[in-house]
């Protein structure tokens, strides 16, 4: 039975693990020590993109749709229902989709690396792949690292794409209070490339930091098939909190000072 | 899974009821499992999304008082219910999911049912009861905190509470509240069903019970958002109520 401070605990003292594997996986890659495994790289990018595309698109297409009708009722609500395309500019680009990216990517990719390298070090892959002579964490992490920094960015735009026609669809043709071009007029108004690049690096970081918890729980998973579901699932929990942190602080350094509206001066 | 949930609603009614303790043991453990997480979530995204963004816009304008409005819409009525359901399939999901396909793995499912035991009701219900109950009372708290997340956003824009608060109570209706709670009710159900079939079907081994958690929380998830776009496309259009700012 557990008591009731042992999550923040554990959470606390993993942290500081976790923030040291992050850190020797990523200097890995970005001393270019991973590129001698640039193939195994490429194959993780590809089994990212044809393992998970559709359903984080399809994630992120259900959660469009919910911006577009909680924003078209709003601004109904307020007497300004051609003013849908701002709720759904800001929900959609600055706060919605990076959150929807990161708790798909959290269930998908990093629950998923968790459950490969689990098996692996259950079944004494890695220490197999010492005794080769090849450095596991090389091998195995800064390779999904790397394969996740080359696919992920891609995989972001186009989920903007999908949460912006998913908006488009909610407001126009569900609920149907404003026309397309009205809606798209104040839609394009209220965003901008820089806006663009904002989310695309709340969203790298995020993805990021998923990535390495799940590397650093599958490599440490111990205890048999049952030791592989735990370390799945508290990676769950870590990235859950993470993914918020991260979109806050993210929102706090972006737009907090600045709203970046085409209001007023 | 249709056959899992008819299985599991008929045999949490019919007497016996031997699943009296476990459903104690497994509401705690869901709560213990999910107050950390959930508070801090709630906070992080209710301060960020609606509180800071929405602040800065309406500032523009010069009525921040209106702040109040915005979170019944964002705190009660989407993200309240939709961190619950996530941070409850995230941690109490993946947490049944690991310990019944572990159960699995080690036969000791076909074990129960050699000796005479039922696993569904003695296994599957319990969870089921205790997540549809936890998820709905967790609902509260995600409000509260997300309502003092809004406070938070006030302050840091330097603004008295006193209009915040003002917009707040005169567009809460009971409906609102009614409506989320009830919908994480549903999710609670929904997780349970999911998590619990994809454990007890796990096979193949150590990497079998990870793939098992892998599948459960994505649909989980892509099945939680998808049942509140179609509850909340439904709630609106049959309410106008809820379409009018007072």
């Amino acid at each position: 039975m557990i008591g009731w401070l042992d999550v923040p605990r554990n959470w606390l003292d993993s942290f500081g693990e976790i923030a040291r594997f992050g850190a020797r996986v990523a200097g890995l890659v970005l001393t270019g020590r991973a590129f001698r495994f640039f193939g195994e790289g490429l194959r993780q990018a590809g089994i990212l993109i044809f393992g998970s595309a559709v359903i984080i698109w399809a994630f992120v297409l259900i959660l469009g749709l919910q911006c577009g009708i909680q924003g078209a009722y709003f601004n109904r609500s307020i007497g300004a229902p051609s003013l849908a395309g701002l709720f759904s500019a800001y929900c959609d680009l600055r706060e919605g989709v990076p959150y929807a990216f990161g708790y798909i990517l959290a269930a998908k990719v990093g629950t998923g690396i968790v459950a490969e390298l689990g098996a692996m070090r259950i079944s004494d892959e890695i220490d197999a792949l010492e005794v080769m002579g090849i450095q596991p964490v090389t091998f195995l992490a800064a390779t999904r690292l790397l394969g996740a920094w080359i696919a992920i960015p891609f995989l972001y735009l186009v989920s903007i794409g999908v949460a912006y026609f998913a908006s488009y669809f909610a407001v126009i043709q569900q609920v149907g209070d404003v026309s397309s071009g009205g809606y798209l007029l104040i839609f394009w108004m209220y965003q901008n490339p820089l806006d663009l690049f904002f989310s695309l690096t709340k969203g790298m970081v995020m993805s990021t930091v998923i990535v390495l918890v799940g590397c650093y729980y599958g490599y440490t998973a111990s205890g048999g098939p049952v030791g592989v579901g735990t370390a799945t699932a508290q990676s769950m929990v870590v990235n859950i909190i993470l993914v918020h942190i991260i979109g806050m602080l993210g929102t706090f350094v972006f737009w907090g000072a600045n709203p970046r509206a085409p209001i007023g001066g | 899974m249709t056959i899992l949930t008819v299985r599991t609603i008929v045999s949490a009614v019919k007497p016996p009821y031997p699943y009296g303790d476990e459903l104690v043991w497994q509401f705690l453990f869901v709560l213990k499992l999910s107050w950390f997480p959930l508070t801090v979530s709630t906070f992080a995204l209710n301060l960020g999304a609606p509180g800071l963004q929405a602040a800065g816009v309406l500032s523009l304008f010069g009525a921040l008082d209106r702040l109040g409005g915005l979170f019944i819409v964002t705190a009660v009525r989407w993200i309240g219910p939709l961190v619950t359901a996530v941070v409850v399939a995230g941690v109490a999901g993946t947490a049944i999911t690991a310990d019944l396909g572990a159960r699995k793995i080690r036969e000791e499912l076909d074990a129960l049912q050699v000796l005479g035991v039922d696993p569904v009701k003695n296994l599957v219900v319990p969870r089921f009861l205790a997540l549809i109950v936890v998820t709905g009372l967790l609902d509260i708290f995600a409000i509260v905190f997300g309502l003092s997340a809004g406070i938070a956003a006030e302050l840091l824009y330097h603004q008295s509470l006193g209009g915040f608060f003002a917009t707040l109570f005169t567009n809460a209706t009971t409906l609102d509240v009614l409506s989320s709670a009830l919908m994480c009710t549903a999710f609670g159900g929904i997780i349970a069903i999911v998590c619990s079939y994809k454990g007890m079907s796990a096979s193949g081994g150590a990497a079998g019970v990870g793939r098992a958690v892998n599948q459960a929380v994505v649909i989980a998830l892509v099945s939680v958002f998808f049942f509140q776009f179609v509850v909340t496309s439904i709630l609106f259009a049959t309410n106008p109520e809820l379409q009018s700012i007072r």
